[in-house]
């Protein structure tokens, strides 16, 4: 067992990092550019926007590797590099020195039918490849995240727990608050979604970006509630809105503390932050963890 | 047989759908109400079970899918019937340049096209050249661009900053919709704000009718 999935078992609150694409795009990267390819062209970017979410309290820090899986690199003709991109990514997260690198796992960007025309089996080969590589540069866990469909996280976890069998796993869907609950737009509910990943062999299983951070204490709650596994919670910083041509997100650094610190209490074991949040956020929701703890 | 056609837009059949639009056009019976009573009071309805959380993106596409091959039926007899003249207006449709999202651009394009326009898409990841040029070659009333990332959102503004320079005003409408996208958002960039697949068809008839008039 290494380190962090000690960690995981002791139930210790891990703060992890913000969002890191808005960190780059601050940097200059375009519009149109994927971030992941960054980590070959741009790697000292990179290592400083990990080295910032270190520096602001983060525990541990996601790899810039959530859209290289082979069949996302494939449109932006990124395919033949999957292996040495997902091997540097994990390096940078490591030069960062970060206490825990965690490598990120995001979905294809396809769907089954009839939404659309994905194939599970090359969604398979897919993962398996990245968990190949990822595993070969030894991260300290994987993180499946931003899963709008059930059946692609489960196909992922499947596909991580063969290729990278060492690591620990975590699984983040991400659900949108409907009038009858929390639900995926593919109409997966919270608590059974949560339950299948758990039965499917995920160590850790929560949500991640769309809802701001009240939402999601409210969905904590029900998935605390739900599931006994380690939980990992990170909302995006309220809805994202345009100024002067520029995205800013609306919701203050210490606002989404103050909630994402009730988040922890409730027992949910990681904590942190999606689209519009950045390192200003850790810090801050740093200073009530730690105040937290020392005190009696 | 409209709770039929309702139905079967509802459930999501689109064999079924066919068969009862074509036996409509083979009776020679009324289309125009086999097209507000029966499927497009069924993609209503859809709409509808979206909205109370019933129904998920699937079922949407389900419902579309079904919506469409009547529609392919019904518009080809419409057509004969008067003489050529059912569109209700024409629209170039596309994912913005940087943005590779499709589903709900895809979704609006069959709605619109089931509603009785005729849509052009181009895909995603669509140049603002390329909206505007294709705009100027079809005569469109409409340009719909989807963005669903906050970092593609500023190419649906430089449309509508193109559009003037087509000299075909009032002409094209602009119409924007996607995850990030706001009311606030559209009217900052003089554009028509859609929140969602299904009233994106009521907004864009709006805006044709508009168009129209002007």
């Amino acid at each position: 067992m290494n380190a962090f999935a000690e960690r995981l078992r002791r139930r210790e609150t891990t703060l992890l990092d913000g969002g890191l694409g808005s960190l780059l795009i601050a940097r200059g990267l375009g519009g149109g550019e994927a971030p992941e390819s960054w980590v070959l062209s741009r790697p000292d970017d990179v290592r400083r926007a990990h080295g910032d979410y270190v520096g602001a309290g983060s525990d541990a820090v996601h790899t810039a590797t959530f859209g290289a899986n082979a069949i996302r690199l494939a449109r932006s003709s990124l395919a033949d590099r999957c292996e040495a991109l997902n091997a540097e990514a994990v390096r940078l997260a490591r030069e960062s020195g970060a206490r825990f690198v965690l490598a990120d796992v995001g979905p294809t960007g396809e769907y089954l039918p009839p939404v659309g025309t994905g194939d599970r089996r090359s969604w398979k080969e897919a993962f398996v490849r990245q968990g190949r590589a990822l595993a070969a540069a030894a991260p300290d866990a994987l993180h499946v995240e931003t899963m709008t469909d059930l059946r692609e996280a489960l196909i992922a976890l499947e596909a991580l727990k063969e290729s990278a069998s060492s690591l620990p796993v975590m699984v983040s869907l991400t659900f949108e608050r409907k009038k009858r609950g929390f639900f995926t737009i593919m109409g997966d509910a919270l608590a059974g979604s949560l339950r299948s990943l758990g039965e499917a062999g995920a160590d850790a299983v929560g949500a991640n970006c769309t809802l701001a951070s009240a939402d999601m204490r409210l969905l904590a709650e029900e998935s605390r509630a739900a599931v006994g596994l380690p939980l990992v919670i990170q909302p995006n910083a309220g809805a994202p809105e345009m100024q002067g041509g520029a995205v800013f997100y609306s919701q203050a650094p210490e606002a989404f503390a103050e909630e994402m610190a009730r988040v922890a209490s409730l027992g949910v074991e990681l904590v942190g932050g999606c689209c519009g949040t950045d390192p200003r956020f850790i810090r801050a929701l740093a200073r009530r963890l730690h105040s937290k703890e020392s005190r009696p | 047989m409209y709770r039929e056609m309702r139905e079967a837009v509802v459930q999501g059949d689109a064999p079924r759908a066919r068969r009862l639009a074509e036996g409509v056009v083979d009776a020679d019976g009324d289309l125009v109400a086999a097209i507000e009573q029966g499927f497009a009071a069924g993609i209503r309805k859809v709409g509808d079970l979206w909205e109370e959380g019933e129904y998920f993106l699937p079922e949407l596409v389900q419902g579309a899918e079904a919506m469409k091959a009547a529609m392919g039926v019904l518009q080809p007899a419409l057509r004969k019937s008067h003489g050529g003249q059912v569109s209700k207006g024409r629209v170039v449709i596309g994912t913005v340049q940087g943005d590779l999202h499709d589903i709900g651009k895809t979704l609006v394009a069959t709605l619109l096209s089931a509603g009785g326009f005729e849509v052009d898409d181009l895909g995603s990841d669509v140049s603002v050249d390329r909206f505007l040029a294709r705009a100027k070659e079809n005569g469109a009333d409409i340009i719909a661009a989807s963005a669903l990332l906050t970092t593609t959102m500023p190419v649906q503004k430089a449309i509508a900053d193109g559009i003037p320079s087509l000299g075909l005003a009032p002409r094209p409408r602009l119409l924007v919709g996607g995850a990030p996208t706001t009311a606030a958002w559209a009217a900052q960039i003089g554009a028509a704000w859609a929140e969602n697949a299904l009233r994106a068809v009521a907004v864009a008839e709006s805006l044709a009718n508009a168009s129209r008039r002007a």
